[in-house]
């Protein structure tokens, strides 16, 4: 209860108390949201698994999760390095410990190294999911043929997967086409004089060409030039027109007079890049990592950048011309930097790879994963450098929670998935740790005195698009629930070298419904649907009422 | 610039303070003390079985908040907060503290809930105006656009009724457990009429994949839980309506939902009181509705009105009144744990806290009076079926009059009015401005509109006896 101060006289030590307790209160009372009790559990879930290998590999070390089986539950294809690439078949109970099983995947096990990195997509429209595999030279595509098998599909699908080291990959389904259009990050050019300073690939961009039939066809590259060793690319609608622009992260270890960048993608057109006179700011990072989310609630898509050092949350500039993408950076603002080991006492920088914003503790305000880690032995840099958990609290402000959760490992995070991987409603997290077993994270929920509780209401939703673009990339999901407005964007791409597909997850706090309307990639608007907390629907097109997903009870 | 920031800041602590003291006036702790004694915010909520002693100290609290009547000491107020059922920020200041219509509008609880008496159902005048309190939240008209308005229920039996609703809710989720089940084992779609107590809520469909089809369900949310409280069945729980109803009413928010592991603030309301309303004063609030006596048949002694009475419960089931106001569903059991199993964050449920308190009715001398089937089921006769049903159509709109959905359920659908106590608590109807038995009666269309016309057809007589029969279904002291 209250105890208003009884005395002028208490009111001089009451000041210097609220003085004092101002001065504190944000170390005090800063966050009394619920702060997720994470468990590590990748032995017991039966994952084996590093990424590993020379200079090549100190990039890269992506996950790609997905439904491969049917089943509805995310499995995963971890990259290796020099090491094979895996997959592991999730075998989880509902609401219980995680488990997975390794099962081989029949294609050539050259094909299965110098794997960097992984993204789920649906290529070809069919039933399964299709998966895109980044690596140092002919990068894969793999068609999905149900219970986990793939099956390499370079040569049917026209698609020459080239000879360069690359390090990020995002996708788009473009106005009237039937397939997705492809977009490749490369890094250095070993080949080239003067390797690696100053040696980047361009970049590509494939379009589906000719008839668009039963499969695509990739025949037509082109180039995205100049490149500047990405790390990592997302196709994302910044300005909200319905078009696709390619934002990508580049690494400034290694390019010369290179800068991040955007481009503009507009159907049957050369891609064009922004331009300092269209607003574009230079800006020098070593970009490892694209997440973005509407932090600032503009109807407008912030983008988080990890790399070493600070981490960036570019913002679009208010005073900006509207149409014109002049981005300021508000990590600070936010408490968002994360720019050196919030544990450990090392105040040498950080160096931050995949970047991704979720909900880890249902509180319906966005939260932010960076993956953490040296990149080999860089001295200049922190050397035990733990991941991060940025949950998000009042005024939009971040509080790093990774230490509480439990994820504060010393090991050497690249890319990771944040997935629900035991339908439970809490999302869980895997970490591809260079040279060390991943970190599988089981979200238990909040620690009590008596064990783990449960935080806020969740839903997750499934989009079906219909016969193209069956996963609806590009579709805008709007989540409300009493005043609170929550957009989410169908993307495969950014993070680093990993990405995920399958249900998406909302928190809702204490709300027990929600109302949803989708965005579809063409962009029509669907009804309303309207649905009750702490289930699984699924969303077709044109259907007035979702489906419900319910996993089966052990 | 230091120095202006610290006199600024200096000025505006004391203004805090001024203005804490001028709000929260004479707070000394004496007996005479303007505020709720039976409130102990900070107490721990009780747990496990309670003994009947144990149980009659906290009803008695329970008793005591109920109808209390609430204060500035208390934590009354929410100047900061609208009446919405999330924690929602006001966007202007309210004109008044109280307000008729979007609250708040309620010294107490039994301020309203007080036909015949304590616990009990109200007159027009204690009406709510139901918004959801995201919009226009201090709206100050009783047009239908602004908000819903719905008289008062009685509590009585509620507690029963929420057991009822708990056992329909299993039962409803093993069915989906089983349809999934079937679907998966035959490789293909299966299908599964929803029946509960002899309640049917319609068929669900399974695919293998686990996908269900809910487009067939009816009178109950798409997450199947029986939702028994407010007109329209709404509310899953008596702790989630108190909860609603203590900020909505009086601006007393429960820690539960509106405390700072939510909201980050411990005076979300911003009225100057941190921490109003704990787990423990909910807790009795519950304790108290749940164990309220359930209304029971009760002849008068006028012969010829025990005549027609007999005569009119027939009249009831030949109308079809009985499809709907079953008068009697069966319970297996009488042990009411609280938090309880359904609710979800925002209410304390059973997986929220270590262990739940469990009140065992049977304690309670009037259970021992309720009837029981042959499988020793306590026949609780409600005369409900706590299924929603629409209650209008073309020709008859007189129970539409609402323009707003409320929580996904449509304007014209309302959850059948449990019956036992009707005898009790004129005026009728959602709105309570039907002021006789026959006139509601009258006013049943959509899914009830048959039946009307059988009751419309029938003789003089029929009816009379039929409005007989509904008049010996009394609340008792």
């Amino acid at each position: 209860m209250n105890n208003p101060p009884k005395t002028l006289s208490v009111l001089g030590i009451s000041l210097f108390a609220l003085n004092f307790a101002s001065a504190n209160a944000e170390e005090v009372r800063a966050f009394t949201f619920d702060v997720p009790s994470m468990q590590e559990q990748s032995q017991t879930a039966g994952i084996t698994h590093s990424y590993t290998g020379p200079w090549e590999f100190f990039v890269g070390g992506g996950a790609a999760s997905m439904d491969c089986n049917g089943d509805r539950m995310p499995d995963l294809f971890l990259a290796g390095g020099d090491s094979s690439a895996q997959l592991f078949v999730n075998r989880s109970k509902t609401k219980g410990a995680l488990k997975f099983k390794a099962q081989p995947i029949k294609i050539p096990e050259r094909d299965l190294l110098k794997v960097l990195g992984a993204y789920p997509i649906n290529l070809d429209n069919d039933a399964y999911q299709d998966l895109v595999v980044i690596r140092l030279g002919e990068n894969l595509l793999l068609k999905g043929l149900g219970n986990c098998n793939f099956e390499k599909v370079n040569r049917a699908y026209s698609f020459d997967g080239g000879r360069e080291w690359t390090t990020g990959f995002s996708a788009i389904f473009e106005k009237g086409n039937s397939f997705p259009t492809l977009a490749f990050g490369n890094y250095v050019d070993r080949s080239a004089p003067g390797t690696p300073w100053g040696t980047c690939h361009a970049n590509q961009l494939i379009r589906p060409f000719g008839e668009q039939k039963d499969i695509p066809n990739y025949s037509q590259p082109i180039k995205l030039e100049p490149g500047f060793c990405s790390l990592s690319m997302l196709f994302t609608d910044w300005n909200n027109s319905g078009e696709p622009a390619l934002r990508i992260t580049n690494d400034r270890q290694y390019y010369r007079g290179g800068e991040e960048q955007l481009w503009q993608i507009s159907p049957d057109t050369l891609p064009k890049l922004y331009t300092q006179r269209q607003g574009w700011k230079k800006l020098n990072i070593w970009g490892m990592g694209i997440s973005e989310a509407d932090i600032n609630g503009d109807g407008r898509p912030d983008y988080v950048l990890s790399s070493m050092g600070d981490t960036m949350l570019q913002t679009l500039d208010e005073e900006a011309d509207e149409d014109l993408p002049v981005y300021r950076d508000i990590a600070f603002d936010r408490k968002m930097t994360a720019h050196r080991p919030y544990v450990g006492g090392d105040a040498k920088p950080s160096t931050g790879w995949h970047t991704q914003f979720a909900d880890f503790n249902n509180d319906a305000r966005a939260d932010l994963f960076i993956a953490k880690g040296n990149v080999e032995s860089m001295k200049d840099f922190a050397a035990f450098d733990p991941d991060n958990l940025l949950l998000g609290g009042l005024d939009g402000t971040f509080h790093e929670m990774g230490d509480k959760a439990g994820i504060d490992l010393n090991r050497k995070g690249r890319g990771a998935v944040v997935q629900d991987f035991n339908a439970d409603g809490m999302l869980d997290l895997l970490v591809v740790n260079r040279k060390d077993n991943v970190s599988l994270f089981r979200n238990l929920g909040i620690k009590t005195e008596w064990g783990h509780a449960p935080m806020g209401n969740w839903i997750g939703l499934e989009l079906d698009n219909g016969l193209i673009n069956k996963q609806a990339i590009g579709a805008k999901i709007n989540v409300k629930t009493g005043n609170l407005n929550q957009t989410k964007t169908v993307q495969i791409g950014g993070g680093h070298a990993s990405g995920q597909s399958g249900f998406i997850h909302f928190g809702l706090g204490v709300a027990e419904r929600a109302t949803i309307r989708i965005q579809w990639p063409d962009g029509d608007w669907s009804p309303e649907y309207r649905i009750h907390a702490n289930q699984f629907a699924v969303i077709r097109r044109d259907e007035d009422k979702p489906l419900y997903w319910v996993p089966v009870e052990e | 610039m230091v120095r202006h920031k610290t006199y600024a800041f200096m000025f505006a602590a004391g203004l805090s303070f001024l203005l804490a003291f001028a709000t929260t006036g004479l707070s000394k702790d004496v007996s005479w003390a303007e505020k709720t004694s039976a409130l102990t915010p900070s107490a721990s909520a009780p747990t496990g079985t309670l003994t009947a002693n144990e149980l009659k100290e906290l009803t008695a609290r329970g008793e005591a908040l109920f109808k209390a009547t609430f204060t500035d000491l208390d934590g009354v107020g929410r100047p900061g907060a609208t009446q919405a059922i999330l924690p929602t920020k006001a966007r202007s200041k309210a004109l008044n503290k109280f307000a008729r219509t979007s609250g708040l509008d309620a010294g107490s609880c039994a301020a309203c809930h007080n036909q015949p008496f304590i616990g009990g159902a109200g007159d027009f005048v204690t009406n709510v105006f139901v918004s959801e309190g995201f919009t226009n939240a201090d709206f100050d008209s009783t047009d239908p656009q602004f908000s819903n308005e719905r008289g008062t229920n009685h509590l009585f039996g509620a507690g029963l009724i929420e057991l009822l609703a708990r056992e329909m809710s299993t039962d409803l989720a093993s069915h989906r457990k089983q349809v999934l089940a079937d679907a998966r084992k035959v490789g293909k779609s299966a299908s599964i009429t929803l029946i509960t107590k002899g309640v049917n809520f319609g068929i669900l469909s399974a695919d293998p994949d686990g996908l269900l089809d809910l487009s067939n369900i009816t009178g109950v949310d798409d997450d199947l839980i029986v939702r028994p409280f407010s007109q329209k069945g709404v509310m899953t729980s008596l702790r989630q309506f108190s909860v609603n109803a203590m900020n909505h009413h009086h601006g007393m928010q429960a820690d539960e939902r509106f405390g700072d592991r939510w909201t980050g603030e411990a005076d979300f309301d911003e009225d100057g009181h941190n921490d109003e309303v704990g787990a423990a004063d909910i807790s009795a609030l519950v304790a108290w509705q749940a164990t309220l006596p359930s209304p029971q048949q009760t002849f008068p002694k006028d012969e010829d009105w025990q005549q027609a009475a007999i005569e009119g419960e027939k009249a009831f089931g030949e109308f079809g009144c009985d499809t709907c106001h079953i008068k009697a569903l069966p319970l297996k059991v009488l042990s009411f744990s609280d938090p309880g199993p359904f609710d979800v964050s925002g209410t304390l449920n059973s997986t929220s806290v270590k262990d739940s308190a469990i009140y065992d009715l049977s304690l309670l001398a009037w259970t021992g009076s309720l009837e029981r089937n042959e499988k020793g089921e306590i026949l609780v006769p409600l005369f409900g079926d706590l299924k929603r049903h629409t209650m209008t159509d073309q020709s008859n709109e007189q129970l539409g009059n609402e323009m707003l959905s409320q929580r996904f359920v449509d304007r014209t659908i309302f959850l059948t009015s449990e019956l036992w106590g009707v005898g009790s608590t004129s005026p009728y109807g959602h709105r309570n401005d039907f002021t006789t038995l026959d006139s509601i009666i009258r006013a049943h269309g959509g899914d009830a509109a048959f039946s009307k016309k059988l009751y419309s057809d029938a003789s003089e007589d029929s009816r009379l006896a039929l409005i007989a029969f509904l008049k010996t279904l009394v609340i008792q002291p």
